[in-house]
């Protein structure tokens, strides 16, 4: 599930109907209330704006393809032009359907290219995982271990690192240990992380969070200063 | 491992210092932080936490970087 379908699911649970709509700016420009009126009228003005819509949508997603394709060398021109429009057919359903949720904060083309970003970008990490088994424990404390024990590593770092393998062993939860050493040691994407384990990207940031607070805590128990060993030369 | 890498690592593990918003309330807020950056405003002052959530979340600070990039060439028009 992406991010923007997570925050609908939300406005859900918390029992906000989601036809409320966000009362919108004083200050938003002519064009963007331009955007809200053509898209909310109900003849040929309407599917004529939902084109102009999945045009622009289309070229914001092929613009997160182009900056991504030096890495993404295995996928064919036409494959990415694909994902480019699956990308902006998904992100033209989640702006439609959370159009009454625009406040104006920003202009409207900035807000519906959000969309067509993420979808792009989630499911362009997604390709590059495809089929890949995602790495949760045993090449990553090699990882770690062999860093702790680098020759050339600062002694302040080291010792650090050594409480981090530590505080990861003794006080994380086995699930909370997973998806730090996933996302942190193996860097593995949020997102594909959230679609193997069957959960979102923020319940994955959560665990995320509370597992480096939980590591912070240990260090500071230990009686080391965190900063120093990641303060800049 | 040079010793980079190794800031890096723990920088990862770690993640940011301060308090920080989730996933979700990022993906909220990132038009408005984008533009209020472009404009050469405060967008720290005017969304807490973003920045931070910016630093510890790789998959966030990639959309972001893809937003302000879009939306900065198209200004640049």
């Amino acid at each position: 599930m992406s991010v923007a379908g997570a925050a609908t699911v939300g406005a859900v649970e918390a029992g906000i109907p989601l036809s409320t709509r966000a009362p919108l700016s004083p200050a938003l420009d002519a064009e963007s209330r331009e955007w809200l009126r053509c898209l909310r009228a109900d003849d040929a003005t309407r599917e004529e704006a939902v084109g102009r819509l999945h045009a622009l949508l289309v070229r914001a997603a092929r613009f997160e393809i182009s900056r991504r394709r030096p890495t993404l060398p295995h996928l064919r021109g036409d494959e990415l032009d694909d994902i480019a429009m699956e990308a902006a057919d998904d992100a033209l359903m989640s702006v439609l359907r959370r159009l009454d949720d625009f406040r104006g904060d920003s202009r409207f083309t900035t807000w519906v290219y959000k969309f067509a970003l993420l979808e792009a970008a989630v499911k362009l990490r997604k390709r590059a995982w495809q089929g890949r088994e995602i790495p949760l424990e045993p090449e990553s404390w090699e990882l770690l271990s062999s860093s702790a024990q680098a020759p050339e590593a600062e002694a302040e770092q080291s010792e650090l690192l050594e409480a981090v393998q530590t505080g990861i062993a003794e006080t994380l939860t086995p699930h909370q240990r997973r998806v730090l050493v996933a996302l942190a040691v193996n860097g593995v994407p949020i997102d594909v992380l959230a679609d193997r384990l069957g959960t979102t990207r923020g319940a994955l940031y959560k665990t995320l969070h509370d597992a480096r607070r939980k590591l912070r805590g240990h260090l500071r128990d230990s009686g080391l200063a965190l900063e120093s060993g990641l303060e800049e030369d | 491992m040079e010793r980079t890498d190794l800031k890096q690592m723990l920088g990862r593990l770690l993640g940011p210092a301060g308090p920080e918003v989730g996933c979700e309330t990022c993906f909220e807020e990132l038009d408005r932080y984008v533009e209020l950056e472009l404009a050469g405003k405060d967008a720290d002052a005017a969304v807490p936490g973003l920045r931070a959530h910016l630093e510890g979340c790789p998959a966030c600070r990639e959309e972001h970087e893809s937003l302000r990039a879009l939306v900065g060439a198209e200004q640049a028009l």
